[in-house]
């Protein structure tokens, strides 16, 4: 049986910027293995270094050393094109203000990568339709951004992460501009695509009920990993339930 | 909670016997809970002697009679000021994290932060458990009362680790110092 690469690699990772004269490190050699399908959230204070783990993972930025595999390719190895290019077919992003086109509907914002990677538009659309469905918002195509609540137009971004069936699904402060519940949904979305299309999802947090769904939990404090927990299986509902001292 | 309120609370629809005050209170009112008839009615009679309820006895031909509870005046006039009077929040604060931390402070050797690292830890099992269990009820068809008083364990939790993570910077704080 041929084993399987995990999902992403990093090793040594660091990350240094120069603000005027000063030297920030904002990662000091980060090192971290992930499977596939699993939910995997950041945790730590502003300045750890989440959202730099996160870019540097995904490839939106350089480290200043260290490596970083995706599935089985070295993104170093790559020159900014082909880099580029792996990004948009591999990695798909989600951010906190959805960074959805307003003047495009919801099915074009959906297609937007696969147009730009080339696919005619009918196979594009098609494509689309099917990645809406995935975040229950098929009916809902022909609707501008402006026309949909916060939390279907996180769902619209998340079906244009999708479209390309990327390896990986990155995501910074998902819920960050969401009431609970649209976030709640998001996250139980997120939850889903893991446990039924094996999507491996790394989710940037600051908020310990949306991390504590996943299934690991990785805290950094000043650029370095300071807790690393694998969260267990989850007994059955009825289970959990019954075990709540709810009274007397 | 009061299960003498709770008692009152289920009685003031119209009158039941002892048999199904427990069950409405276990299948109604406060889910995958367990009253044992001791408790039901031994909170009867202490309701009937203040004057809070009063009762019928029913002949049955084959069972023992049975006693079918109604509330008084006075009971539901005690039952409304109950229900509009602020609750008394529990203040629940004899907890083992705390001795751990203190005790971990004064001895030799030992850091508190070791302490609370592990505890968040055992803190957030216990809130991937709950938090789960709360996202999957909804799809479960699980009651309103289940569901909320999940979305309280959750945030009870939370607001556990909170106090965790300010621990945390004022024993940094302390160190440093």
């Amino acid at each position: 049986m041929k084993i399987e690469p995990p999902a992403f690699e990093v090793a040594a990772l660091s990350k240094a910027f120069v603000a005027g004269s000063v030297r920030v490190e904002a990662l000091r050699g980060v090192s971290l293995s992930a499977e596939r399908g699993q939910l995997i959230a950041i945790m730590g204070p502003s300045g750890s270094g989440k959202s730099t783990l996160l870019h540097l993972i995904g490839g939106l930025d350089a480290p200043t050393s260290g490596q970083v595999r995706i599935g089985e390719t070295d993104l170093g190895a790559l020159d900014d094109d082909r880099r580029a290019l792996f990004r948009r077919r591999q990695v798909g992003f989600i951010f906190q203000d959805f960074n959805l086109l307003d003047v495009l509907s919801a099915a074009e914002n959906t297609a937007l990568p696969l147009l730009i990677d080339g696919l005619s538009e009918a196979e594009a659309h098609r494509r689309a339709l099917a990645a809406l469905e995935l975040v229950d918002l098929a009916h809902r195509g022909d609707h501008l951004p402006g026309q949909l609540s916060g939390g279907e137009q996180q769902r619209v971004a998340i079906a244009r992460a999708l479209v390309t069936k990327p390896l990986l699904l990155l995501a910074d402060e998902p819920t960050g501009n969401l009431d609970s519940t649209s976030g709640d949904q998001v996250l139980t979305l997120l939850r889903n695509l893991v446990d039924h299309q094996r999507q491996t999802v790394v989710m940037v947090t600051h908020d310990a009920r949306q991390a504590a769904l996943a299934d690991r939990l990785i805290r950094l404090r000043d650029g370095v990993v300071v807790e690393d927990q694998v969260l267990p299986r989850c007994r059955p509902f009825r289970e959990v339930l019954n075990d709540l001292d709810i009274v007397t | 909670m009061s299960i003498k309120h709770a008692l009152l609370g289920l009685l003031a629809n119209g009158p039941l016997h002892g048999y199904d005050l427990k069950a409405a209170y276990e299948q109604e009112l406060v889910p995958e809970s367990h009253l044992n008839y001791g408790q039901v009615y031994t909170t009867l009679e202490r309701l009937s002697r203040d004057g809070l309820v009063t009762h019928d006895v029913v002949r049955q031909s084959e069972r023992p009679d049975k006693k079918v509870y109604e509330l008084t005046r006075e009971g539901r006039q005690q039952l409304r000021d109950w229900l509009t009077t602020p609750s008394r929040l529990d203040l629940d604060l004899r907890n083992e994290t705390y001795l751990k931390l203190m005790l971990a402070r004064r001895l030799k050797g030992s850091d508190p932060r070791e302490v609370l690292a592990i505890e968040r830890r055992g803190c957030f099992e216990r809130l991937h458990e709950v938090s789960q269990t709360r996202a999957r009820a909804e799809k479960e068809g699980a009651p309103l009362h289940a569901i909320l008083l999940l979305e309280l364990a959750v945030l009870q939790l939370e607001a556990f680790l909170k106090w965790l993570e300010r621990c945390e910077e004022f024993l940094n704080r302390e160190k440093s110092k």
